[in-house]
């Protein structure tokens, strides 16, 4: 098992003799906590038991996850133990070696709550969303002839209901007009439910459907089939530019909704009044959502949806090592491989050193912890200290920190100041007459990838023109950029992933902000700012890159 | 608990097929990795970042990792220019493999100093250079057992020449998408072809080959919207000036946060809901395309300096030689398919009984061992391959006893 584990971090071994002596083995719990017990949850929870670890799940099942009939055979494993009532309260500790707060009987009112304190090698977050009938934005109100499309499906499957739609007003069927797409951007997931129960309509005797959509969203399996399908059967499918002008009448006990459109084909107003109108509905995040990812620790995107829009943590991951996302049956497979590379037997070895504090210099200022994108900082004896399971090694917190109270393992700030001295000679040795002298830091991920490639691909770059290696573009100190210029550079470029691309999250943000605030210093000093540029590069992008140094090279020469 | 006694073959060396030997290779089990054409990467390898300043999500640069990760992993062993001849299943599956005879295309071949030679497109592409020579020593020609097989051979793109009204082919200023990220990955930004400069206008035509009932293709690509708007995106960042049209159906999701890179994006593009006749040569290698517009409801005509095809998704072209090699079958839309059909969890399993896959006496003869990953089983864009290659190779795990 140990050459397993060692795998895990061949890179560090395959680089240097050193670092493969200094691996430690940190013990893992093989406890793992699934917060949401929804079907993906329950299915994730199942996943992970199977491979021997105790699971405990928080939070109540839904009755899709009940239907699921999974979780009476996966109580028998004796490995999954569902806690209904209880919440997560807050969370300390690293990956490996989570201690959550869990509290018992939250929420409902309850008049008391027990707080227990337990330990998780990794965490599942399977968020929960609820859904909200866009009525309002379509200027209507619900009742019952205006229903939300999970109303609509609830009358369809309940036989009484459906016999009313069948009977329509006066025994002869019924028009249904489902609104979509106007409201909201909308989903595959949307779109299909559409699909399938205008189909439904259609499919009943002297029913007819009509679907007022944007766009239909069909990138899904099966979709364009059902959509065809569907029109093939009778379903109408209008696509207006605009959203429909909806007049509801509620006046006098009358119950009347009228749609009009203008069809693009024939060029008239198109009037239908329905017996029934199905109203889209939106996914809402709740704030309970928000406050697991706040409670974690955890990113999320622009709406408040977890994970992170970050291609790096795709599939299942998220910006902490060892707390997984899980939206749907893909990621439920992929947490759990995940999972059992992390945990394995329990034993994980890693590099002893990737970033180190110096006790004597931490003041405890937090700096480093807030900056800290992946969670790895904690503190004991009255200092931070770094987590060598959780730690990425980006060395944000080593750049951040106002006592150069942290060195990296891989990139010391000594070896750092060598590199660039190193750089600056080998380029003075090759440079050219009237050829510009130019370090660019490279971050390892995308702009020394795209670098090497350009070298490889034979891209002509200028001769004085050198890379520095760094961790993460969030490595790159204003004492570094200064040091190149004080060595002889005349031109300095930070090369960092594009925003939003960053391994380390924000590496990205910080380099670009010191670029900011030096290129301010040297106007202030009288100096060219000109001679320091901040750049984005994507690995692949090899002769963009090759682009970017020579515009820079003509730019100060 | 010895994994690495267990091995795994895996036809195709596109994301999926890298995807999944890597997750296999994390728990130990050795991988014969086989791709049939001489550099590994698949489509995803050619394809550009479509950063602007920030990600827009496209996966190109988790291509680059995962190849790296992959020639790095001595776990994997990789045989190029290799393809499949036989599979026999006894307790194991005993395989005959073959050199394939696969010609590079043109567009990757370039002339070096020393002589005309073929080029990947990632430095961890390996060789980087293929010469001819080297091409006739590439491929492995042997019988090897493994006790699981993954299937990831990946996708064929429509072929644009059998929408012969677009000029695909006769016109140099008609391409593909594809066409459109090789430009780019070989010149660092959009030119045309016919005279290496920057198009002022574009357009852009969806749904080439896709959703289209004629052809009998019923499917959405899935990925060239996505594709489109952010190519559109990164045109736009290089070229400020350009103007770019989209003819579509209907726009589709590129995923998270769509909706608000969808209205960023309508600030810089005009759309346009239809789908172009024809296009017709102008002077200066221009295009004249012709449409029906919607909103005036009459037909009109507008000249372009460049027009790209969003070819889609087609089943491999192998599949059916594939299907009859492995025993997996082949869906109603020529993808391969052993998933057996189950509906678990369904509401509307009462609307949906008259629908049922047509294949289901095949899939009972699929062989247990078999798994498909990928494109080779439907549209799907990097982020979705890799996700379900990640769900195969657990899926493999299981019935291997490594995972349970």
């Amino acid at each position: 098992m140990t050459t397993d584990k060692c795998t895990n971090v061949t890179e560090k071994c395959a680089d240097t003799k050193e670092n493969c002596d200094n691996m430690v083995d940190i013990s893992i719990s093989k406890d793992v906590l699934v917060i949401g017990a929804g079907s993906f949850g329950l299915e994730a929870a199942g996943k992970i038991a199977a491979q021997g670890y105790s699971v405990s799940v928080i939070g109540v099942k839904t009755a899709c996850a009940r239907q699921s009939g999974c979780t009476s055979k996966m109580l028998e494993t004796g490995k999954v133990n569902i806690m209904q009532d209880v919440a997560i309260d807050s969370l300390a500790g690293v990956t490996g070696d989570f201690r959550a707060t869990l509290i018992k009987n939250a929420g409902n009112g309850a008049e008391y709550s027990e707080k227990v304190e337990k330990v998780f090698g990794a965490i599942v977050v399977a968020p929960q969303y609820s859904y909200s009938t866009l009525n309002k934005k379509y200027g209507l109100t619900l009742n019952d002839k205006v229903v939300s499309q999970s109303q609509f499906e609830a009358m369809i499957a309940d036989p009484e209901s459906q016999k009313k739609i069948l009977n329509g007003v006066n025994g002869n069927g019924s028009t249904v007009a489902f609104l979509t797409g106007f409201a909201q951007e909308g989903d595959p997931t949307s779109t299909s439910r559409v699909l399938t129960s205008a189909l439904a309509v259609q499919n009943m005797e002297n029913c007819n459907a009509y679907i007022y959509a944007g766009n239909v969203k069909v990138g899904a399996k099966g979709l364009e089939r059902l959509f065809t399908q569907g029109r093939h059967a009778g379903v109408v499918c209008f696509k207006p530019s605009q959203m429909p002008t909806i007049e509801q009448n509620l006046n006098d006990g009358v119950n009347t909704v009228k749609i009009t459109i203008k069809d693009p084909v024939v060029r008239t107003d198109v009037e239908l009044t329905p017996d029934y109108v199905v109203v889209e509905e939106a996914v809402v995040v709740g704030q309970q959502n928000l406050d697991i990812a706040s409670t974690l620790r955890i990113d999320t995107d622009l709406y408040g949806f977890l994970p992170s829009n970050n291609v790096h943590r795709f599939p299942a991951k998220s910006n902490r090592d060892g707390i997984f996302v899980v939206n749907n049956s893909l990621d439920a497979a992929n947490a759990a491989l995940k999972l059992k590379e992390l945990i394995g037997n329990g034993i994980k070895r890693v590099a002893a050193n990737k970033a180190k504090v110096d006790e004597d210099r931490c003041v405890i200022c937090l700096t480093c912890y807030r900056s800290c994108p992946h969670g790895a900082i904690f503190w004991q004896n009255g200092a931070a200290a770094i987590s060598p399971a959780a730690c990425q090694g980006c060395g944000i917190c080593a750049s951040e920190c106002p006592m150069d109270a942290i060195q990296l393992g891989d990139f010391t700030d000594d070896s750092l100041r060598t590199s660039i001295k190193d750089a600056v000679v080998s380029a003075k040795d090759n440079q050219k007459d009237g050829q510009p002298l130019i370090v660019a830091f490279c971050c390892k991920n995308s702009a020394l990838e795209a670098c090497e490639a350009a070298t490889k691909f034979g891209h002509e770059m200028p001769q004085g023109f050198r890379m520095v290696k760094v961790p993460c573009a969030g490595k790159v100190d204003v004492e570094f950029i200064m040091k190149a210029f004080v060595e002889g550079a005349d031109g300095v470029m930070v090369a960092a992933c594009h925003e939003g691309n960053c391994k380390a999250e924000r590496g990205n943000i910080y380099a670009k902000w010191r670029v900011n605030e030096i290129q301010k210093r040297l106007e202030k000093m009288g100096l060219e700012k000109n001679r320091l540029i901040f750049t984005t590069i994507a690995s692949n992008m090899a002769k963009e890159f090759a682009g970017k140094v020579n515009a820079f090279a003509a730019a100060i020469k | 608990m010895n994994n690495q006694t267990k091995k795994v073959l895996i036809l195709g060396g596109g994301i999926a097929g890298l995807t999944a030997a890597w997750e296999l290779s994390r728990q130990n089990i050795s991988v014969e990795l086989v791709e049939k054409s001489c550099f590994l990467g698949g489509h995803a390898i050619g394809f550009t970042c479509k950063a602007t300043d920030k990600c827009q999500q496209c996966g190109a640069c988790s291509v680059e990792d995962m190849l790296k990760n992959v020639v790095n992993e001595p776990l994997i062993n990789v045989h190029l220019r290799t393809e499949i001849k036989e599979l026999k299943k006894s307790s194991q599956f005993n395989i005959t493999l073959t050199k394939s005879d696969i010609e590079l295309p043109d567009s990757q071949i370039k002339n070096l100093p020393s002589g005309k030679a073929a080029k990947g497109f990632s430095k961890y592409n390996n060789p980087l250079y293929v010469t001819e020579s080297d091409k006739d020593k590439m491929g492995s020609s042997c019988e090897i057992t493994a006790d699981a097989v993954i299937v990831a051979t990946g996708y064929s793109p429509f072929d644009p020449n059998r929408k012969s009204t677009y000029g695909y082919g006769k016109w140099k200023n008609v391409i593909t998408g594809l066409d459109l990220e090789n430009i780019i990955r070989e010149n660092g930004s959009l030119v045309r072809p016919s005279d290496g400069q920057k198009p002022q206008k574009v357009a852009f035509i969806q749904c080439v080959g896709s959703r289209d009932e004629r052809l009998g293709n019923l499917w959405c690509s899935e990925v060239c919207c996505p594709y489109a708007m952010r190519m559109a995106g990164t045109v736009k960042h290089d070229n400020p000036n350009a103007e770019i049209t989209m003819f579509y159906i209907d726009i589709q999701n590129s995923g998270k946060e769509f909706p608000v890179f969808y209205e960023k994006i309508k600030q810089n593009i005009r759309f346009v809901r239809t789908i172009p006749v024809d296009i017709y040569p102008l002077e200066n290698n221009g295009l004249e395309l012709r449409h029906m517009a919607e909103e005036e409801g009459s037909p009109s005509s507008e000249s372009f300096d460049l027009v790209v095809l969003s070819v889609g998704i087609m089943p491999g072209k192998d599949s059916s030689k594939l299907s009859a090699i492995t025993g997996i079958p082949v869906n109603q839309d020529g993808f391969l398919d052993n998933e057996i059909t189950c509906c678990s969890c369904s509401s509307s399993a009462k609307s949906t009984q008259t629908s049922q896959p047509i294949t289901s006496s095949q899939s009972a003869s699929s062989i247990a061992g078999l798994f498909v990953a990928g494109t080779a089983k439907g549209p799907a864009g990097i982020a979705s391959s890799m996700a379900d290659a990640g769900k195969t190779a657990f899926e493999a795990m299981k019935y291997l006893g490594v995972m349970k």
